[in-house]
C-alpha cells in the first residue's frame, strides 16, 4: 500500500513538473500567443465553432424559428432507414469519390511525373495547361454548351455526324448519362493544389539520389519511381491525398449547375447538395447538420486511412 | 553523419563584371563550391581552414540560401539569389562585395599555357540525353500521351472562348464549330448592355468582387503569416497541437460548414454584409498551413542573430521573415484570389447591391439559352483573372508548394 501510494504520489509530482515547466514556456513566450490570436480566433469562430455547432444541432430538431429541440439520435435514424434521396445521395457521392478521388490522385501524380520529364519552357506550359481548369471556377459551366441535350450540342453533332446516334441525347437531364458526364467533368478539374504539390516535389528531389541510383543499378524509369522518386515524395503525396479526398467529398456545384438543383429523379444529387437542400431550402438545421457530421467524419476515416497506406510506399 | 555533410542550393552565381552562371552551391565538410549547371568540375572552390572544418550546414529559406557553420561559431550564409553574397556572422555584415572567384576553368587553361599546350574543348552533342535509364519508346509514348491529355484539359477552355467570340448564327449552327468562322466582339457588347440595362449595374458586381477579394486577400496574408510564423519558429505549448487542427481543417470546405456558419454570423451580425466573406477568409486553414512550411525553412540562424541583436519579434517579422518569405506570399495571395474571386455568395449576402460577379453570371445563365453567347462572354472574362495571376507567378508559387508536404 505504501509503495503504491509513493509511486501514485510521485507520477503526480511528475504530472506537476511538467505541467509547471509547460507553464513556464507558456509565459516565456507570452509574444508568440499575441501573435497567434487572430488568426486563432477567426479560425475558432469559422472553422472550430461551425464544426462543435453541427455536432451539437445533430442530435436535435431546429428549423431557425423555434429553439432546438433535442431529439436524440433521431436525425441519424431517418437519415439511414427513411430518407431514400439520401442513400441516393450517398451513392453518387461514394462513386464520385471512388472514382475521381483515386484516378484524379493518380492522375496529377502521373502527369506531373511526365511533365518533370519537359525541358523547362515546356514545363512552364504544361503546368499551367493541366492545372488551368481546376482554378478556372466556374469555366465548368461551358460543359453545359458541349453537352447541351438538342443537336447544337457539340457532343451530339459529333456523334451524329459519324452516325452513332440517331437523334440528340438529354445528356444533362436523363439520369442515365448524368453520373458519366459529371465524373468526366470532375476529372478535368481533378489537376488541382495536389497536382502542383506533385510537381514542385519533383523538382525538389536531389538530382544526387537519381545518379546514385544510375550506379546502383535502376535500369528503367519505373524502377527509379518505386525505389527513389516515392519515397523522397511521401509528405507531398499526403497532402495531396488530403486535397483530393476535400475536392471528392465535397462535389456539389458541378451537378448543380449542370444537371440542374434538383436534378431529374435526383439522378445527380450528392451529399453536400442534399445538404445545402435541407439546411437552406427546408430549414431543417438539425437534419442538415446530422449530414455535414456523417460527411466530416467519413473524410476523417479516409484521411487516417490514407496516412496508413502511404506509410508503407516504397518501404 | 553523412546526411549533414553537404547541401545543395540552386541558383545564379554573379559575378563583379556582371557575367551571370546558372547552377547549384554545395556545401561540403571542407568546403563549398559552385558547379555550373551540367558540368562535373567545379565552377568555382572555396576551402575552410583545417582548423575551422565545417561543424553545420543547413539549406536556407529560399531554394538559393545555404548556412555553414564553422567549429570556431563563425557563420556563412552563402546566398546565389542577389548574385554571390556571404553573410559573415562574425562581422555581421554581408561582404560588400560579391566575391570574384578564379574558376578552375581559368586556373587549368594558365597552367596549360605556361607548359605550351593547347586546351582540348569537348565537343557538344546535338541531343543531350539527360537520363541514361529512359528507353526512347516510353519518352515518345510519355510525349504523345501529354499531348492527348493536353489537348483535352485545353479544349474545354478554347470551346468556352471561342462560343464567346461565335456570332449568332454560328452558335446554332449544325454542326455546330469549335472556333468561330467571323470572330466577333458582339457577345462582350451585348453583355455589357444586359447589364447596363438590369437594376443594379455590372460595374457594381465587378466592384464588390474586387473588394471582397482585395480585403479578403490581404488581411489573410497578414493575418495568417503571423500565425504561421510563431509555429515555425517557436516552440511553445498548445502550437504543435494547433497546427494539427488547422491541417485536418484543410479537409473541410465552406459547404460542409455552411449551415452553422450562417447561423454563427447571423448571430454576430454580419449577414448581408462584406464580412461575411472576408472575415472567414481571414483563417483560410490551406494558407497558413502553406506559410508555416515555407517558413520552416528558413535558417534559424538569421532570427536568433536577430534576437541577440535586441529585435522584438514583431521586427523578426516584418523585417525579417517576411521580406524572405514572398514566393509565399504569392502562393498565399492566388489561393486566397482564386476562392474569393469565384465565391458566389448567395447565401450570406441578399442585397442585390452586394452580390458577387458569379452569382451576376450564373444570373444571366438562368436566362436560358438564347444568352449562351454572353454567358460564354461572361465566362472568359471571370476565369481570366486567377489564370493569367497564375501564369506570371507561377514559378514562385512552386517555389513554395516544395514545402507543401504534410509531415507524418
Amino acid at each position: 500500500m505504501q509503495k503504491t501510494q509513493s509511486f501514485a504520489s510521485r507520477y503526480m509530482a511528475m504530472k506537476r513538473e511538467r505541467f509547471q515547466h509547460g507553464l513556464q514556456t507558456a509565459k516565456k513566450n507570452r509574444g508568440c500567443y499575441l501573435f497567434l490570436a487572430p488568426y486563432a480566433v477567426l479560425f475558432f469562430t469559422f472553422f472550430i465553432l461551425p464544426i462543435a455547432t453541427s455536432i451539437f444541432y445533430s442530435f436535435t430538431y431546429y428549423n431557425i424559428l423555434e429553439p432546438a429541440r433535442f431529439i436524440g439520435l433521431q436525425n441519424y435514424v431517418n437519415l439511414i432507414l427513411q430518407d431514400e434521396v439520401f442513400l441516393t445521395a450517398i451513392k453518387n457521392t461514394f462513386v464520385i469519390a471512388v472514382i475521381t478521388g483515386p484516378v484524379g490522385y493518380i492522375l496529377s501524380f502521373l502527369f506531373a511525373w511526365f511533365i518533370n520529364e519537359l525541358p523547362k519552357w515546356l514545363r512552364a506550359v504544361a503546368v499551367v495547361v493541366f492545372y488551368a481548369p481546376s482554378i478556372a471556377g466556374a469555366a465548368f459551366t461551358v460543359f453545359s454548351i458541349i453537352f447541351r441535350g438538342d443537336a447544337y450540342g457539340w457532343f451530339n453533332s459529333i456523334l451524329m455526324e459519324f452516325g452513332l446516334i440517331e437523334a440528340p441525347r438529354l445528356w444533362l437531364t436523363d439520369p442515365n448519362y448524368m453520373m458519366t458526364i459529371l465524373v468526366i467533368v470532375i476529372l478535368w478539374m481533378s489537376m488541382g493544389t495536389g497536382f502542383l504539390s506533385f510537381v514542385a516535389g519533383f523538382q525538389g528531389i536531389d538530382k544526387s539520389m537519381y545518379e546514385a541510383g544510375y550506379v546502383d543499378g535502376v535500369r528503367n524509369r519505373w524502377q527509379e519511381l518505386y525505389h527513389i522518386t516515392l519515397p523522397s515524395m511521401k509528405p507531398m503525396l499526403l497532402f495531396g491525398a488530403v486535397m483530393s479526398i476535400t475536392s471528392a467529398f465535397n462535389v456539389s456545384d458541378v451537378p448543380r449547375l449542370l444537371c440542374g438543383y434538383p436534378s431529374t429523379d435526383y439522378a445527380a444529387r450528392t451529399v453536400v447538395t442534399h445538404l445545402f437542400d435541407y439546411g437552406f431550402s427546408r430549414f431543417e438545421m438539425g437534419y442538415a447538420s446530422a449530414i455535414a457530421t456523417i460527411l466530416f467524419l467519413v473524410m476523417i476515416l479516409c484521411k487516417k486511412a490514407i496516412s496508413a497506406m502511404l506509410g508503407r510506399v516504397g518501404a | 553523419m553523412s546526411e549533414t555533410t553537404s547541401v545543395r542550393s540552386n541558383g545564379v552565381l554573379q559575378l563583379i563584371d556582371g557575367k551571370k552562371y546558372r547552377g547549384y552551391l554545395e556545401a561540403g565538410e571542407t568546403g563549398a563550391a559552385f558547379y555550373q549547371k551540367g558540368k562535373s568540375e567545379p565552377f568555382v572552390e572555396w576551402h575552410y581552414t583545417r582548423i575551422h572544418r565545417m561543424d553545420n550546414i543547413r539549406r536556407g529559406g529560399t531554394t538559393t540560401q545555404t548556412t555553414v557553420i564553422l567549429k570556431d561559431g563563425s557563420r556563412y550564409i552563402f546566398d546565389l539569389d542577389y548574385g554571390l553574397k556571404v553573410y559573415n556572422f562574425m562581422d555581421g555584415h554581408w561582404a560588400d562585395k560579391p566575391v570574384t572567384p578564379k574558376t578552375r576553368g581559368d586556373e587549368l587553361k594558365r597552367l596549360a599555357e605556361l607548359r605550351g599546350e593547347k586546351i582540348q574543348v569537348p565537343k557538344k552533342h546535338l541531343i543531350t540525353r539527360r537520363h541514361p535509364n529512359r528507353s526512347i519508346a516510353g519518352d515518345i509514348g510519355i510525349y504523345l500521351m501529354l499531348l492527348i491529355v493536353g489537348f483535352a484539359m485545353v479544349f474545354p477552355l478554347l470551346f468556352l472562348v471561342g462560343s464567346s467570340l461565335k456570332p449568332l448564327d454560328e452558335l446554332f449552327r449544325f454542326p455546330p464549330p469549335v472556333w468561330p468562322q467571323h470572330p466577333t466582339m458582339d457577345n462582350f457588347s451585348d453583355l455589357f448592355v444586359t447589364m447596363g440595362q438590369s437594376w443594379v449595374p455590372f460595374s457594381r458586381y465587378l466592384i464588390n468582387t474586387v473588394i471582397i477579394t482585395a480585403v479578403g486577400t490581404f488581411g489573410h496574408l497578414v493575418i495568417a503569416s503571423m500565425a504561421a510564423f510563431v509555429l515555425a519558429k517557436y516552440d511553445f505549448p498548445g502550437g504543435k497541437l494547433f497546427f494539427n487542427v488547422v491541417t485536418t481543417c484543410l479537409m473541410f470546405s465552406g459547404y460542409v460548414t455552411g449551415i452553422p456558419n450562417y447561423l454563427i454570423m447571423s448571430r454576430l451580425g454580419m449577414i448581408d454584409t462584406y464580412w461575411a466573406l472576408i472575415l472567414p477568409a481571414f483563417a483560410a486553414p490551406i494558407g497558413l498551413f502553406l506559410m508555416k512550411q515555407f517558413m520552416e525553412g528558413l535558417p534559424t540562424a538569421l532570427i536568433e542573430a536577430a534576437t541577440i541583436d535586441g529585435a522584438g519579434k514583431f521586427r523578426i517579422f516584418w523585417s525579417i521573415v517576411m521580406p524572405n518569405v514572398k514566393p509565399a506570399w504569392l502562393t498565399m495571395i492566388i489561393f486566397s484570389v482564386q476562392s474569393l474571386w469565384n465565391t458566389s455568395a448567395a447565401t450570406v449576402i441578399y442585397s442585390e447591391a452586394k452580390k458577387t460577379l458569379v452569382y451576376a453570371l450564373q444570373q444571366i445563365q438562368a436566362g436560358g439559352i438564347a444568352r449562351t453567347g454572353q454567358v460564354a462572354a461572361a465566362n472568359v472574362i471571370i476565369v481570366a483573372v486567377p489564370i493569367l495571376i497564375f501564369v506570371f507567378s507561377q514559378s514562385r508559387i512552386l517555389e513554395t508548394m516544395a514545402s507543401s508536404g504534410i509531415k507524418d
